[in-house]
């Protein structure tokens, strides 16, 4: 009997140890990277070597992964490796961002040193759906006027410029009007701040990489209009039965693909791309607590053409450190150097990608495109608009393309 | 051949797997002592000749990254890495550029516009008593 158990013991333990061997040999060699940023040595491109670089702003020599994506950095066995990510697939996702993309003092800080860009988006009208949430409850009766106490999540403003200091989350177990309560379940869904839904289709469509990652592993800021309606051209909300209708025509030309059916545009409206006329601010977030996307998104026809008494707000690039060299230097389409005079909007933002030509006529590059489109102001022109008359849907009048 | 009883056969085999489980052991913790953790960052760079850089020639060093410098006042050299993040800067006219957010440095390696605050490090340059230079990134 003691023999038998002692072969059977004997047999047993050559198999755990030859068992432990080959998995220990299928380990592979690993290959480390040292960036510069963090000076850790990390394995991750022993699998992921094939991954194309991000960014030009983000080498993996610099960067290398874990400083974005998290992770354990020498680990070879991929659950473990992959166990403690930032956000899954997308590290850019708002409940994980401050860490991520946030880092290293990178896209998280001041105004001043012009790194707020995870505070402006936190409080900007694509995360909070403020004025959303807003209109359902007033019109449902939930609340008594329009102004805005509920975000998708809790959010202060301490430097408030609009009045709004604080939003509270908009909980839909608190709600009792059913049709409120259908909104929160089912048009909540597509802001940046929401949880992203289960399909890998859909994992970057929050954060930052619902705008910036038009590829897989690719950031940039030449934004096609392609990417913007992945959320804002996919359908309509039936406010009758609160749900989410998808678009269900197959548009075979630009403007029919571009904008909601219903909307009137102009042959430049649906030439160039969403982020050739709106800026950083009204599409990121100026820092302040908005309550609707009208009291952020102010760049109108005029912005870049004038009115019949007034030509557009231009500026000469003089300083080295002009934020429009610098968003010129992440997307360089338009050559801009110290002496072009480009366009600015009302509010001041640069329109980085246009020139005011010797003729007096202006130039837009195509941030998307690089397509160069000229254009002139109506000064001059037979444009009898009122003078208070200014606003956009005033040029649909005359300028609307037929649909 | 003589006849093997199953208590030798047994026996024979039992051992066998012993000793193979053995080895087999000793193999392992010889790999498990005999594991290479990752060496420390490499600070100390041979150069070579020092006869091989002439005077007022500037080498670009991109393994390094830096840029050695032959003057009337010696030999010197600057980081090419961007104080801002971390990015190997690119020579331009005068100065250095980094391809990444765009920091300036003038050709002393001084930040001309930012995001870079800080300039461009200045990395020791020795000379031993073979005529050889050895560059410190530490």
């Amino acid at each position: 009997m003691y023999r038998r158990l002692l072969f059977i013991g004997s047999a047993l333990l050559l198999v755990v140890i030859l068992v432990a061997w080959q998995q220990s040999s299928r380990t592979p060699k690993p290959i480390s990277l040292t960036p510069t940023l963090t000076g850790e040595t990390e394995y991750c491109t022993t699998c992921h070597a094939e991954l194309p670089e991000i960014s030009k702003s983000h080498p993996l020599q610099t960067f290398g992964c874990v400083s974005c994506h998290g992770g354990e950095r020498l680990a070879l066995d991929a659950d473990l490796a992959h166990s403690s990510m930032r956000g899954g697939a997308n590290p850019s996702d708002l409940s994980v961002v401050e860490m991520s993309c946030g880092g290293s003092n990178c896209h998280s800080g001041s105004e001043a040193e012009n790194r707020d860009h995870i505070q402006r988006v936190m409080t900007s009208i694509q995360s909070t759906y403020t004025g959303a949430i807003a209109n359902i409850r007033f019109t449902f009766g939930a609340q008594t006027d329009l102004f805005p106490q509920f975000g998708t999540s809790a959010i202060t403003d301490e430097k408030t410029q609009t009045g709004i200091t604080a939003l509270a989350t908009f909980d839909v177990a608190t709600e009792t009007n059913p049709m409120v309560q259908k909104f929160g379940e089912n048009c909540l869904t597509c802001h940046i701040n929401a949880v992203p839904r289960d399909e890998e289709v859909h994992a970057r469509q929050t954060g930052c990489a619902a705008c910036h990652a038009t590829e897989q592993h690719k950031l940039t800021t030449a934004i096609p209009y392609t990417q913007c309606n992945a959320c804002h051209n996919r359908g309509n909300y039936d406010l009758g039965s609160m749900t989410f209708m998808e678009r269900t025509d197959t548009p075979t030309t630009r403007i029919e693909d571009y904008y909601q059916p219903i909307a009137q545009f102009t042959q430049c409206e649906y030439t160039l791309d969403c982020v050739d006329c709106h800026t950083r601010s009204e599409v990121m977030g100026d820092g302040d607590l908005h309550a609707t996307q009208k009291d952020i998104q102010y760049v109108q026809c005029q912005t870049c053409h004038g009115t019949m008494t007034q030509l557009p707000q231009t500026k000469t690039i003089v300083d080295p450190n002009d934020i429009a060299l610098k968003m010129e230097f992440l997307n360089p389409v338009s050559d801009l150097k110290i002496g072009d005079t480009i366009l600015v909007t009302e509010k001041g933002e640069p329109l980085w990608n246009t020139r005011v030509l010797p003729d007096g006529t202006y130039e837009l590059i195509g941030k998307a495109t690089s397509l160069r489109f000229n254009f002139r102001p109506v000064m001059g022109t037979a444009c009898e608009q009122k003078p208070d008359e200014q606003g956009s849907q005033y040029c649909h009048a005359c300028h609307a393309v037929e649909r | 051949m003589p006849d093997l009883s199953r208590r030798d056969f047994l026996k024979l085999t039992t051992n066998t797997l012993l000793t193979a489980s053995g080895l087999l052991g000793l193999g392992a913790l010889f790999r498990f002592f005999g594991y290479q953790t990752e060496p420390a960052p490499q600070t100390e760079f041979d150069l070579g000749a020092a006869s091989n850089y002439p005077m007022d020639s500037r080498t670009l060093l991109p393994n390094i990254p830096a840029l050695l410098l032959h003057t009337k006042d010696g030999f010197s050299a600057l980081s090419l890495t961007c104080t801002h993040l971390g990015c190997t800067v690119e020579s331009k006219e005068n100065g250095f550029t980094c391809p990444c957010h765009g920091s300036k440095y003038d050709a002393q390696g001084n930040v001309l516009t930012g995001p870079a605050i800080k300039q461009l490090s200045a990395l020791r340059v020795e000379t031993t008593s073979e005529g050889k230079l050895i560059l410190h990134t530490d």
